[in-house]
């Protein structure tokens, strides 16, 4: 795994090992991601890469049976430590969820919510403008400024996952975690959330976990192959899809087997 | 067996689960039908009270007033004596067992109502009105046609002397029915006449305000803490069980329960809502528990990781997201629990509130009756007249089910449909 000097990692994970229960799901992932850049997580069902995405910003703490050991830093604090405020956390990280899961509230309600408790907007001109920032570099704007009082949940699907995007950066994280964000959508949605995490990437770091190897290989700059828990290869997806230095990631990319 | 004749089978054999089917709804709806059409057969005839017309002529000299505007005076003259001299001599007797016949036929209130009326119209003094006054519960039986009166003297409540003045009356045009406003107002009485659920109703909306205000934050309570932050092990397990098999005890052990702690130990007033309520709520508290759960279940996790991914503390997740989502489920089970405490009788027999209560009650501390309670009472009562009140006040408790039910469906779907 080579480290470019002009590169600077913005989460690092070492030794990060994860139960649910006795299973063992992830073993001893180390890995690097870099500030501006999208990185996939790609892999066979099952092989952990949800699991370890949703170590990036302390999801699994809900789940009562899951044990995480090792480190995950970001920006050079283990944010695993006790003192961690979770909600800090994950203020800083934010996630998009496979299934689009708008609030039943309104479209404007979906966007505010995440700025009123964290008390970003000092008043309704502020609230304003974030919800109109944030649906615009969601590139869902257009299509809904004229309802924005309408329930999120009448949005179609596509733009669901769009507002659920506009909602994770309208309290302007640093990570944006997607955990396959089309899975659920048309090619035509797909192509257009692609594209917004294209142009997302200049403002944020983005983690992408997706089944489609064309999508990894379109949207991200480096990947890492995930199979039965472990971290097989990791590095730039131009390698990674044309010259793997693994004979079992040649095999998955090549569709020989997952 | 061929193929065709497999088929025929099966064919004739959902025609006649089909036929199970409709057999058994029609008896159900039969026996909702006979009960509906009982009740109403019997009540709806206390809706109504039979008055008699008798001239009255307000005597100062017999009331014994000299001062119109003394109120002590008014207040207190001698109603009595006015109405009685003046109504035995609406029907010719001859002896003192005919004259107490003759008195008999109105209700032993009419003192008060010609008092009543007489304070609302001190002008009338000297003069001669026609008076309405209630007739007694015999008389208002045999108006209302529910004595026979082929059976013989010594069986009847009314003697061949009273029948007569009832034809003589009715054909005078001096019997009148109106509509029986004191069903509505009044408290219980020893006189069916006399007798209304007003009481009954006041001290069941208490029961109930007293029930919701204690069991509804607390099995929200209760219900959130489970499913949303307690631990899952053994003892929650337990508790889950416990609650379950909570909401299976018998009424009655409430109201052991009620009488034993919270009238012996705690000595709280006797037959009162606030007792009532509070042993109403024990026993409704499991029954909005168990709906509120399975509401707060069955809020997608979905929309808890969307609230806890931007940033929402669980509290905040609980309270801004799951527990408005599971709030119509909530509601209705709420409204349902009330509505069967609100139809419960065992546990208040036991806390006293099956006393004969004549007042009605002002707050949740005065003693008063229930509306279940007064159909047990009135039904153990032998005079006629209470056969068709327990029926009235049986169709003012279904009435109110109803109306409660309804809400509960109205509730659900008004708040669910919002979003989708």
């Amino acid at each position: 795994m080579e480290l470019k000097s002009n590169k600077e990692p913005k989460v690092i994970s070492k030794n990060v090992n994860v139960f649910y229960g006795h299973k063992q799901a992830l073993f001893d992932v180390n890995l690097e991601i870099f500030k501006n850049e999208v990185t996939a997580l790609i892999g066979p069902s099952g092989c952990g890469k949800s699991t370890f995405l949703r170590c990036i910003n302390r999801m699994n703490d809900v789940i009562e049976i899951c044990k995480i050991d090792g480190e995950v830093e970001i920006d050079g604090f283990n944010i695993y430590n006790k003192d961690v405020d979770v909600v800090r956390l994950r203020e800083k990280v934010g996630m998009v969820f496979q299934k689009p899961n708008p609030f039943p509230k309104s479209i404007y309600d979906n966007i505010a919510y995440g700025p009123s408790i964290h008390g970003i907007a000092k008043n309704k001109v502020e609230m304003d403008e974030i919800v109109e920032t944030s649906l615009k570099r969601a590139a869902l704007w257009n299509e809904v400024k004229d309802r924005l009082d309408e329930p999120g949940t009448g949005l179609s699907g596509g733009q669901q996952q769009r507002l659920c995007i506009a909602r994770a950066i309208s309290i302007n994280p640093e990570i944006i975690l997607m955990d396959e964000p089309c899975s659920a959508l048309d090619p035509i949605a797909t192509a257009k959330i692609e594209e917004l995490i294209d142009s997302l990437k200049t403002s944020f770091t983005i983690v992408i976990v997706t089944h489609s190897m064309s999508q990894a290989a379109r949207v991200s700059q480096r990947t890492g192959f995930f199979h039965l828990g472990k971290l097989i290869e990791m590095g730039d997806t131009e390698k990674i899809f044309k010259n793997p230095n693994n004979t079992m990631t040649q095999d998955y990319i090549t569709g020989r087997f997952g | 067996m061929n193929k065709e004749q497999r088929r025929k089978k099966r064919y004739q054999a959902e025609k006649r689960f089909q036929a199970y089917g409709i057999v058994a709804i029609s008896l159900a709806l039969f026996f909702v039908g006979l009960l509906v059409f009982k009740v109403f057969s019997d009540g709806t005839s206390a809706f109504s009270r039979t008055m008699i017309k008798v001239p009255i002529t307000f005597d100062a000299d017999k009331l014994g007033i000299t001062n119109i505007n003394d109120k002590d005076e008014v207040e207190n003259a001698d109603y009595f004596t006015l109405v009685y001299e003046q109504f035995i001599k609406s029907y010719p007797y001859s002896n003192d067992k005919e004259e107490k016949q003759i008195i008999k036929l109105l209700s032993p209130d009419y003192e008060f109502e010609a008092k009543n009326y007489f304070l609302k119209n001190k002008d009338k003094l000297g003069k001669t009105v026609s008076l309405l006054l209630t007739a007694s519960d015999d008389f208002d039986q045999l108006h209302k046609g529910n004595f026979p009166r082929n059976i013989p003297e010594e069986r009847r409540r009314l003697s061949n002397y009273q029948l007569g003045i009832y034809d003589q009356f009715l054909k005078e045009g001096k019997i009148e029915k109106i509509f029986n406003n004191y069903l509505f107002s009044k408290g219980d009485s020893r006189d069916p006449e006399l007798a209304g659920f007003g009481g009954a109703i006041l001290g069941s909306f208490f029961s109930i305000l007293v029930c919701l205000l204690i069991s509804f934050p607390i099995a929200l309570a209760a219900a959130v803490y489970l499913e949303e932050f307690a631990p899952k092990n053994k003892l929650t397990d337990l508790i889950e069980i416990n609650i379950n098999n909570l909401a299976a005890v018998p009424s009655i052990v409430f109201g052991l329960l009620g009488l034993g702690v919270l009238l012996n130990v705690f000595e709280l007033p006797r037959s009162t809502a606030l007792v009532g309520g509070i042993t109403l709520a024990l026993m409704t508290l499991p029954r909005i528990i168990i709906p509120a759960r399975a509401s707060l279940k069955a809020v997608p996790p979905s929309i808890r990781e969307g609230a806890l991914a931007v940033g929402a503390s669980r509290v905040q997740t609980v309270f801004h997201h799951v527990v408005p989502l599971a709030m119509p489920g909530t509601l209705s089970g709420t409204i349902i629990g009330l509505a069967q405490a609100l139809g419960e009788t065992a546990p208040l027999l036991l806390i006293g509130m099956v006393a004969f209560v004549v007042e009605i009650p002002g707050s949740p501390l005065d003693p008063s009756a229930s509306l279940p309670v007064q159909v047990y009472l009135w039904s153990e009562s032998a005079e006629r007249g209470f056969v068709e009140k327990t029926s009235a006040t049986i169709m003012m408790l279904l009435g109110f089910l109803i109306v409660m039910n309804s809400l509960a469906v109205y509730a659900r779907q008004k708040f669910e449909r919002k979003w989708n």
